[in-house]
């Protein structure tokens, strides 16, 4: 088939094209992701039982902004990394400036505590159940994102995987944090932390390896 | 042309594609074609490769990595920036599919500057579309032969085969999609 053959036929079918629907899907995307996750850890873990008293505290309130803030950076760049030509790359290191406030507050909470404290403000009662479940929750935004970028045309595999991921993980960790009851600073700076890397990590490794196009 | 006056040229031209006007899509097809083949043309050239046939094999991937990633083009961005940074990456796919690594193939995003002026002759590719259309059920490809070499318009193939318009422009964007696959595929099966 010749070329001009080609360009032709591709004319010949040529209708109206929508550019903001990538945008649009994605935002739908991470709102129905965030839903289903919320809903999920509810019905599995339960809300934590004081949920009543302490959404309005803090801790809990910077668990979620953390969370949000990290999904929002990211999911911006996920969707620009869908669009050929944009690289969005220089921009990512901007998720991490909500991960620095934290890591300051929690360095800002350990200096004023005995060192005695430090360890239970650290370990929490439950940072082995944080970082096994944010990633795992993590798992039902990353495969909504997955579906997305399969409809992008990622240039970028191992760019868009990182923002999926984090994108990923700050909507788990907003619905995480319903059931956390897990409250210090440095409880957080650390584990949620560590959580969020693992599951960018794993993204920028598994989607080059699904995203061909 | 410059990059910048071919930006200025057909930014609004893709615009008005995007809009829905088929005449402006051929002249922005068309004029997008010259200047990527000339890019690939000389990227392949660099990894040691002149086959004209290699050439327009990548261009004809790219073109139909365009067409079905028109959704994905942001308005506010260069329409050039776009449609070349789509021909690197399969460019880069070709170049890992057959064997070579793009290795140091200085692919960056200026590259494409360099790119010279180029004749715009219409060259036979090898047989790379020719089988993925092969691998089309029959009635789409009927339906994209009849206008691709018969030069039918789409409403008078559809009325051939006796669908409506709008049903055979979706079935040829689907064939479309279908050889995009069919192409991006062949790198996972053996031989």
């Amino acid at each position: 088939m010749q070329t001009d053959d080609l360009i032709s036929l591709m004319t010949a079918s040529h209708r109206p094209v929508d550019t903001r629907w990538l945008r649009r899907v994605t935002w739908l995307g991470a709102v129905t992701a965030l839903v289903v996750t919320a809903l999920l850890v509810l019905l599995v873990l339960g809300a934590r039982g004081d949920l009543a008293s302490a959404w309005l505290t803090a801790p809990v309130i910077a668990k979620a902004l953390l969370g949000a803030s990290v999904a929002g950076i990211a999911l911006v760049l996920f969707q620009r990394s869908l669009r050929p030509g944009l690289n969005p790359g220089p921009h990512l290191p901007l998720a991490a400036l909500p991960v620095a406030i934290v890591a300051i507050w929690a360095v800002l909470a350990l200096s004023r505590a005995p060192a005695d404290q430090w360890s239970a403000l650290i370990f929490g009662s439950y940072w082995r159940a944080c970082l096994i479940a944010v990633p795992l929750y993590a798992l039902v935004p990353l495969a909504i994102l997955f579906g997305l970028a399969r409809r992008g045309a990622p240039v970028d595999g191992t760019l868009t995987g990182a923002c999926a991921g984090l994108a990923s993980a700050g909507l788990a960790t907003m619905a995480y944090s319903l059931h956390c009851p897990d409250d210090a600073a440095p409880f957080l700076a650390v584990w949620y932390t560590l959580a969020i890397a693992a599951v960018t990590a794993f993204g920028a490794l598994a989607f080059p390896r699904l995203l061909r196009w | 042309m410059s990059l910048d006056e071919l930006e200025t040229q057909l930014r609004p031209v893709f615009l008005a594609a995007l809009a829905g006007d088929a005449a402006a899509y051929r002249l922005f097809l068309d004029t997008i074609s010259v200047r990527l083949r000339g890019y690939l043309r000389q990227m392949l050239a660099r990894t040691g490769r002149s086959e004209a046939s290699e050439v327009e094999d990548v261009l004809q991937e790219t073109l139909l990595a365009l067409h079905l990633s028109q959704h994905t083009y942001d308005p506010a961005s260069p329409v050039t920036a776009w449609a070349h940074a789509i021909a690197r990456y399969k460019l880069v796919d070709h170049l890992r599919r057959t064997g070579r690594h793009a290795g140091n193939l200085p692919l960056d995003d200026k590259t494409h500057q360099l790119a010279g002026p180029n004749d715009s002759a219409a060259l036979e590719a090898r047989l790379d579309l020719e089988r993925a259309l092969a691998a089309l059920p029959e009635r789409t490809r009927l339906l994209i032969d009849r206008v691709k070499l018969q030069g039918t318009t789409v409403a008078e193939a559809a009325r051939a085969t006796g669908m409506t318009e709008t049903a055979a422009k979706v079935a040829i964007h689907r064939g479309l999609q279908a050889m995009a696959r069919f192409l991006s595929r062949r790198g996972e099966r053996p031989g």
